[in-house]
């Protein structure tokens, strides 16, 4: 089966960077699944999870993104986020504590951190695309 | 003369400047590989940034708000700029080389009637225009600590001026930075960061630019993501350059060191030859005096 080249970078890094079966990426407008030949789309992202998949369907790897943006055309597909975790290597008692910590500011930047935190939880929790 | 015992404190101090500057020379050379690696690892988002901005920035029509990181804000007359300079000293010309260009580029566009402001970062350029021209400092930053705390600290100076961008404080920005060739070789560099500069770096996809554009799906729509893109943008290429002034500052006090090293050796060498020589003219001193002794008696 054909194979779609999937590159994961952060500003510090390259995460990913692998030829893979599919990818579900969390669009602003909805989460978006590309296979190999997808069209070519530019799309902005909210925070939730970036889910890869291995030639016959399988998960190889669940992320965390905070936001960022995709880029798709029927070879390649790219997602620029701006901060990267491994759903693993995430606790859901630190964000809990992260989230408490954050509900008693109010400033700008401390609202925003909080919905990414909330959404943090949410795909800790969930198990949607889990198996396809 | 010198006395003996004055020589040899002088090659004992030499030797531990010696020491010193050797020891030092080492831990750059090890910074710098860490700090060139993170460089590296920077570039690939920059670069695929670039190119997804390329593709959107010929969608952009003069408009307000965020667009006008692209498109400026139809003035000239206000000018800030942003020197990138080491937090320490002792890296050869490394922050001096900045301070003095941009102190020439000051005084250039003020020559042409523009308002410059000044945004060190770094504490070696703060210093130096807290000295010589200190009520044009807008805001420093000091301490940023790219190689540890990175993306993070890049935000800071970024959200400042677009902050201070939005506000009508400024109509134009330049960075003024060491950009890193190689270990040894480090070039003064200016970037204009606002309004974003695209001619360079999309002049080669120009051609294609149209099919580009043509062919592309955008979700939500190109304006959002354009406007999501742009302070991105800005953040990003502050970062690279942040990283990349690291990376020169490790490289240029490896090689001030090692000059420094290598000049104490010589030091000590001629030192050692004085030592010697002086030594020898105190036996040859006393010699003569024993020998005109025995030969009065």
């Amino acid at each position: 089966m054909a194979t779609i080249s999937f590159d994961l970078v952060s500003p510090e890094n390259l995460i990913f960077n692998d030829e893979v079966g599919m990818i579900i990426v969390p669009g602003k407008d909805g989460d978006f699944g590309v296979l190999p030949g997808h069209s070519k789309v530019m799309s902005s992202l909210r925070p939730g999870r970036v889910m890869v998949y291995g030639e016959d369907k399988n998960l190889l790897k669940a992320f965390f993104v905070s936001g960022g943006f995709a880029e798709v055309n029927p070879e390649k597909c790219i997602v620029l986020a701006e901060s990267v975790d491994e759903i693993n290597s995430l606790e859901k008692s630190s964000i809990e504590k992260e989230i408490q910590n954050l509900e008693n500011q109010d400033t700008e930047t401390a609202k925003e951190q909080l919905t990414i935190s909330k959404a943090k939880l949410e795909s800790l929790s969930s198990t949607f695309y889990e198996k396809i | 003369m010198p006395s003996l015992k004055d020589i040899k404190t002088q090659i004992n101090s030499v030797g531990s400047t010696k020491k010193i500057t050797s020891a030092m020379k080492m831990v750059a050379a090890s910074k710098l590989r860490r700090s060139q690696e993170k460089a590296e690892a920077a570039r690939p988002y920059s670069s695929r940034l670039e190119e997804m901005l390329a593709s959107l920035a010929s969608s952009a029509s003069s408009g307000e708000g965020i667009i006008k990181l692209l498109t400026g804000t139809g003035n000239d007359q206000n000018y800030i700029v942003v020197p990138v300079s080491a937090d320490r000293g002792l890296c050869g010309g490394f922050n001096s080389s900045i301070n003095r260009e941009t102190f020439k580029l000051v005084k250039s566009l003020e020559g042409e009637g523009k308002n410059v402001q000044i945004m060190p970062v770094g504490k070696k350029s703060r210093d130096f225009f807290n000295r010589v021209m200190k009520d044009q400092i807008t805001e420093s930053f000091v301490d940023l600590n790219i190689s540890n705390t990175g993306y993070e600290s890049a935000l800071q100076v970024s959200n400042k001026l677009q902050e201070l961008y939005f506000d009508g404080k400024f109509d134009k920005c330049i960075l003024i930075f060491n950009k890193f060739k190689s270990a040894i070789s480090q070039e003064v560099t200016q970037q204009q960061l606002i309004p974003l500069d695209v001619s360079d770096s999309s002049k080669e996809d120009s051609v294609d630019d149209s099919t580009v554009k043509a062919i592309y799906d955008y979700e939500p729509d190109e304006e959002t993501i354009l406007k999501d893109l742009l302070p991105k943008n800005v953040s990003i290429q502050i970062f690279k350059v942040l990283l990349e002034s690291d990376a020169g500052e490790h490289g240029a006090r490896m090689a001030a060191m090692d000059n420094a090293t290598r000049n104490a050796g010589e030091m000590i060498d001629s030192l050692t030859l004085k030592y010697n020589r002086t030594r020898q003219a105190f036996i040859t001193k006393e010699l003569i005096e024993i020998i005109s002794g025995a030969e009065s008696i």
